[in-house]
């Protein structure tokens, strides 16, 4: 008897604590919000900022591998805004007429840029893309159809000409992005090509090195509202906020390119020097959290500079 | 039987497999122990993130398994000792989900909620279904009532039906001797089952990565808090929330071994 009376109790405590988060639920309008995971850092700002002065709009994201979303969305029919990690699969959303009135042109809040990174103190001394093509370099590359970074590894390898060599040093193919981040933080490759929001994440642990000019891959990050928004208004007020200075702010922090115009070439490959700032703040940051005695300032590291101290805090970076 | 004395090298041979494992896992452990270091274990450890998650982790892993059990005590009392049509194939359908991958659970769910009446109930009310902290409990609890189900099926089954032939013999209805015979006799088994029914809620991840998504502070267990802080490049949230995991299952599995004692269960 005993024992169903514990049991008992044991309900009677968690039937109580779903009521007292049920309570916590009521009474809002709250966004969905469906945000790739690499955004994370960069979103999360901004809803504390939104929240903030838009005291009667929560912000509710369903963080996920930017992949999952097209079958989520249509199964469920459900969500306010999207954004996720490539432009590759907004089109998707388009296609199937989940968002009607995207444009290219205005709804871009930042860009990736694509950098080389190796293992810290760079084993194999990889200094441009050609060094990908030596013989022994272990290449990290991505699944072309399991992510857009993929995609860029065969474009800009096939610009350079190296391709085919490229493909025999292969040791690994990533199925996301953060997968060769690892990679290269626990010395499993030489060398990859990553945006430059993901090598910003292993700055301990990983070299960064700016691609020439001419092969550096600039990536639309866009975002838009889709078409069975609950809050429509809302929704659209969070995207120009995004969209606007303040919000392009934010993502500047951490590391995306937010120029309003960076010169590409048909294929995407940068045609001048827009982003060549950037670089430098980047491989200035991962410095200074190497090496102590490395300054940190607007100067050195630009907008960098949280991000720097957020991972000088601690040996394995958190937040 | 002392080692040695007889048998020659095979019982040898198997303690030392055993001994194996075990240091195979206390090295797991030590070496990202090791890896993240005495400060940094430190900072994470008195991080409040930390214990939020954790606490999140445990309530409501909590609640989808007192739910659970309130479904899987009956439903094993039933596939153990009654017998009624389609038996076997019930039995074979509430085995699905522990054969079926958690993340087909998760994207089965879409199926339900977001039909009627369960579309209607969050136009009205401006929800979203299973986007919430409701989503974690019913995706744990999906996985884990049919897991509960066969668990007590496995308790109940090692009890002799002799004792419940006495006690109806002597007069006492099936729901008096149900809870003043069976019950107490499969104590041991149901307080190991539920241990382990919470140690599965506790690690769902791959049906929340489908149907639910990440909030943060919200949805996001320690599982998925990992996931979602290894694809941030935080390495040291994600080792100390791992030992973290650690730890609290070897202290689920403790307890399940000081309370139940010995079971046929485990």
């Amino acid at each position: 008897m005993k024992l169903i009376k514990n049991l008992l109790v044991f309900q009677m405590i968690a039937l109580s604590f779903l009521v007292i988060v049920t309570q916590a639920y009521g009474g809002e309008k709250s966004l969905l919000f469906h945000a790739g995971l690499g955004q994370r850092m960069a979103l999360n700002e901004i809803k504390g900022i939104f929240e903030e002065r838009h005291p009667d709009i929560k912000v509710n994201f369903s963080y996920k591998g930017s992949g999952y979303f097209i079958a989520d969305i249509t199964r469920s029919k459900q969500g306010d805004l999207f954004m996720p990690g490539e432009e590759f699969y907004l089109l998707q959303a388009v296609e199937r007429g989940f968002l009607t009135d995207y444009n290219p042109q205005t709804d871009i809040p930042a860009y990736f840029v694509t950098v080389i990174i190796t293992p810290k103190g760079n084993p194999k001394n990889i200094k441009t893309i050609e060094d990908f093509a030596k013989p022994g370099v272990r290449v990290g590359l991505g699944n072309p159809r399991a992510c857009a970074i993929g995609i860029w590894h065969e474009k800009t390898f096939k610009k350079a000409g190296i391709w085919e060599k490229v493909k025999e040093n292969a040791t690994m193919s990533a199925k996301c992005i953060p997968e060769l981040g690892n990679a290269a933080q626990h010395r499993a490759i030489d060398a990859s090509i990553v945006w430059a929001t993901t090598a910003v994440l292993y700055l301990r642990d990983v070299e960064i090195i700016p691609i020439e000019q001419k092969l550096r891959g600039i990536i639309r990050l866009p975002v838009g509202v889709l078409k069975f928004a609950r809050y429509k208004e809302e929704a659209q007020r969070l995207m120009d906020f995004i969209l606007s200075e303040e919000g392009r702010a934010i993502f500047h922090k951490h590391a995306y390119a937010v120029n309003p115009v960076i010169p590409v070439d048909q294929q995407g490959f940068c045609l001048d020097g827009t982003t060549d700032q950037d670089m430098e703040y980047l491989v200035n940051a991962a410095k200074a959290v190497k090496d102590e005695s490395f300054p940190v300032n607007e100067k050195t590291v630009g907008d960098l500079t949280e991000e720097v101290l957020r991972q000088k805090k601690t040996t394995r970076a958190g937040d | 039987m002392a080692l040695g004395t007889r048998g020659g090298w095979w019982p040898g041979l198997c303690v030392a497999t055993a001994g194996g494992i075990l240091a195979l896992y206390v090295l797991l452990v030590t070496s990202n122990w090791i890896y993240l270091g005495w400060h940094d274990t430190l900072y994470f450890f008195s991080k409040s993130r930390m214990w939020e998650r954790f606490w999140l982790t445990v309530w409501t892993s909590t609640v989808s398994t007192s739910f659970s059990l309130l479904v899987g005590i009956p439903a094993g009392y039933a596939l153990s000792r009654f017998r009624f049509p389609c038996r076997h194939l019930i039995a074979s359908i509430i085995d699905l989900p522990i054969v079926v991958s958690p993340a087909v659970v998760g994207a089965f769910l879409f199926g339900i909620t977001s039909r009627f009446p369960f579309d209607w109930i969050s136009e009205y009310y401006g929800i979203y279904i299973g986007r919430n902290v409701y989503g974690v409990l019913l995706v744990q609890f999906t996985v884990t009532a049919a897991f509960c189900a066969r668990l007590m099926k496995a308790s109940f089954d090692m009890i002799p039906t002799r004792f419940e032939s006495v006690s109806r013999s002597l007069g006492a209805s099936s729901i008096r001797t149900f809870f003043k015979v069976v019950l107490p006799m499969a104590k041991n088994g149901i307080i190991a089952s539920m241990i382990v029914v919470w140690a599965r809620a506790a690690a769902e991840w791959e049906g929340l990565m489908l149907f639910v998504g990440a909030t943060e502070g919200k949805t996001d267990i320690m599982p998925f808090a990992i996931y979602l802080d290894w694809n941030g490049g935080m390495m040291g949230w994600v080792t100390s929330m791992s030992i973290v995991c650690i730890l609290m299952a070897v202290s689920a599995i403790s307890a399940m071994r000081m309370i139940g004692g010995r079971s046929n269960v485990w």
